[in-house]
């Protein structure tokens, strides 16, 4: 609009509502990598690929975000939280949807066909042990709300975190269950060399899910508890 | 001739007070529209009929500074005045018109009052006026209430807001406290109005009343009562489309911080209008802003605006005294 004048420029970008959203869609992509999981038991491969994309196009459409914050978060604004905080913050908060792209990808490296059945069942248990923790983190996640509403107060910050030792609690059952899961593998003597090794890297990356949940609440606690 | 040129004066004056409900009046007010405590029909009602109460009932002190407080009248030929003003208001209104077209947050309180400067320095230079003659401590009072104003709305801002926090945030429900200060925003919306008609008003009246040759007393209500009516009618016809597309970029405002910055804003403004000094209302806003910001009310809150606000104080009074020299000289010759 042409003859105005204002300063209300002085209200600055506010990164927190991105950065929530940015969330929600790293539990939709956890959302999505057990369903690829299951349809990968029931030899559903268009599905897993089909998976496959959507987790791509859910990273992606993270990326842009991650992209909008880091490009608007400039040294003039006064935030209500460190600025390099926040960034940390985000940059692990990002790995998570990296690690879930990367399992997607993995599952459509190679069909399985020689692992057993208590194998499998171990890996639904870690996935579903994964979601609660990634729910548990977007609870978390979603407390900038009424932490903002409240300017910060004790109470709201006592509240919200409280969600990170249940995290904690999480990653560290997601831990175990793939201690047993290698040590399951690592002894399937029946099973093709390739299928272990493929399942042995899906352990790894889907723990590093669980560990990026867990050191992304730790960045939320830093960020909330600098300040 | 002096007839003509006062009607003159009071033509070109009724633009400037229109220019301040267009853009001034409608910034005050963006905030209750940004936080959604008031529609856009009940803003503008509001802000027109509290401008014009402001203006006609607590407008004469600042008028008074503009008039005559800077550049002593009463030394001057009234046709001098009278050109002077005229000067005065065509160069103002100018700057505040190509400003507004590059929207830098330029005011127009600075701008008449590099204006009126201008004129009594042309006075100077033609040897009507010395330079001892021109009110330079009233200037530095001004100068200095432009420096002080944003920093008393900060700090008025951060202590209404940590009240508001420690008091009632931390210990109600938040909903139910917003709720409550939705109707309070009302009250600060029409504080914010008021106030600014009372200190913004002069930008207009200020040189009318000058050109009018009021000298010994004080500015008779007519011609506050016409500043309201064109700041009235400025806010009615352009500012209804100001307060919508900057209330559109303010979505971060809950009431509680509408009405702290509110509050600030309203209050130095108003105690700067009992003072009689003409600052800017949206400079005010800005500092009651960063304010709130100060005492964790806000999400993010952009500094850079800061440093373009000093560069229009530094740009503003040169270029608005300049025009008003080059204006004056050249009408003088003429009229």
């Amino acid at each position: 609009m042409k003859f105005i004048r204002s300063v209300t420029d002085v209200f600055g970008y506010s990164p927190f509502k991105s950065l929530r959203l940015h969330a929600e869609i790293c539990g939709r992509a956890v959302g999505l990598l057990q369903r690829q999981f299951h349809a990968y038991r029931k030899e559903d491969f268009d599905t897993v690929e089909k998976l496959r994309d959507e987790i791509d196009e859910l990273e992606h459409e993270a990326d842009k975000i991650k992209e909008e914050i880091r490009g608007n978060i400039t040294s003039s604004l006064m935030l209500l939280v460190d600025r390099h905080d926040l960034l940390n913050f985000l940059t692990v908060q990002d790995e998570i949807i990296n690690y879930c792209e990367h399992v997607g990808h993995m599952l459509t490296f190679r069909e399985v066909k020689t692992a057993p059945k208590d194998i499998w069942d171990e890996f639904d248990i870690l996935l579903a042990k994964i979601m609660e923790a990634v729910n548990e983190y977007e609870k978390l996640v979603d407390h900038i709300a009424t932490l903002l509403a409240s300017s910060f107060s004790k109470k709201e910050i006592v509240e919200a975190l409280l969600h990170v030792p249940e995290i904690e609690n999480l990653e560290h059952e997601c831990d175990m269950i793939q201690i047993g899961l290698h040590n399951k593998l690592f002894n399937a003597d029946d099973m093709n060399p390739l299928d272990a090794h493929l399942m042995i890297e899906w352990v790894v990356h889907l723990g590093e899910i669980a560990n990026n949940t867990a050191r992304a609440a730790d960045r939320f606690r830093i960020m909330i508890l600098s300040r | 001739m002096l007839t003509l040129i006062v009607i003159l004066a009071i033509i070109v004056g009724l633009y400037m007070a229109w220019n301040v409900g267009a853009n001034d009046a409608a910034n005050s007010m963006a905030t209750s529209y940004g936080s959604h405590a008031l529609t856009l029909k009940q803003i503008v009602f509001i802000a027109a009929i509290l401008e014009f109460c402001g203006a006609v009932l607590a407008g004469h002190r600042v008028t008074s500074t503009i008039a005559k407080g800077i550049v002593p009248i009463q030394f001057l030929d009234q046709h001098l005045v009278a050109i002077g003003a005229l000067a005065a208001l065509l160069s103002a209104g100018f700057w505040i018109t190509l400003a507004t077209y590059y929207h830098l947050p330029i005011s127009t309180s600075h701008s008449i009052v590099g204006a009126m400067l201008g004129f009594g320095l042309a006075a100077v230079s033609q040897g009507y006026l010395t330079l001892s003659d021109i009110h330079w401590f009233v200037l530095f009072k001004i100068v200095a209430s432009w420096i002080v104003s944003p920093l008393f709305g900060a700090l008025i801002a951060f202590m209404v807001f940590t009240a508001i926090r420690i008091a009632i945030l931390d210990r109600y429900d938040i909903p139910a406290v917003e709720h409550v200060f939705r109707y309070l925003q009302v009250g600060t919306a029409c504080y914010v109005a008021f106030a600014h008609g009372s200190n913004d008003v002069a930008n207009a009246t200020g040189p009318i009343s000058a050109a009018l040759g009021f000298l010994g007393h004080e500015t008779p209500i007519w011609v506050l009562a016409i500043g309201g009516l064109g700041i009235a009618v400025g806010i009615a016809t352009w500012g209804y489309r100001v307060i919508e597309t900057v209330g559109k970029r303010i979505t971060e405002l809950t009431y509680t911080r509408g009405f702290s910055a509110e509050f600030a804003t309203a209050t130095t403004v108003l105690g700067a209008s009992m003072l009689g000094m003409p600052i800017s209302t949206t400079h005010t806003l800005v500092g009651s802003v960063i304010g709130v910001g100060l005492a964790g009310g806000l999400a993010s809150v952009d500094l850079r605006v800061v440093r373009k606000i000093i560069i229009s104080w530094l740009v503003t009074i040169p270029v608005a005294a300049g025009l008003s020299i080059a204006l004056y000289t050249i009408m003088v010759i003429f009229l």
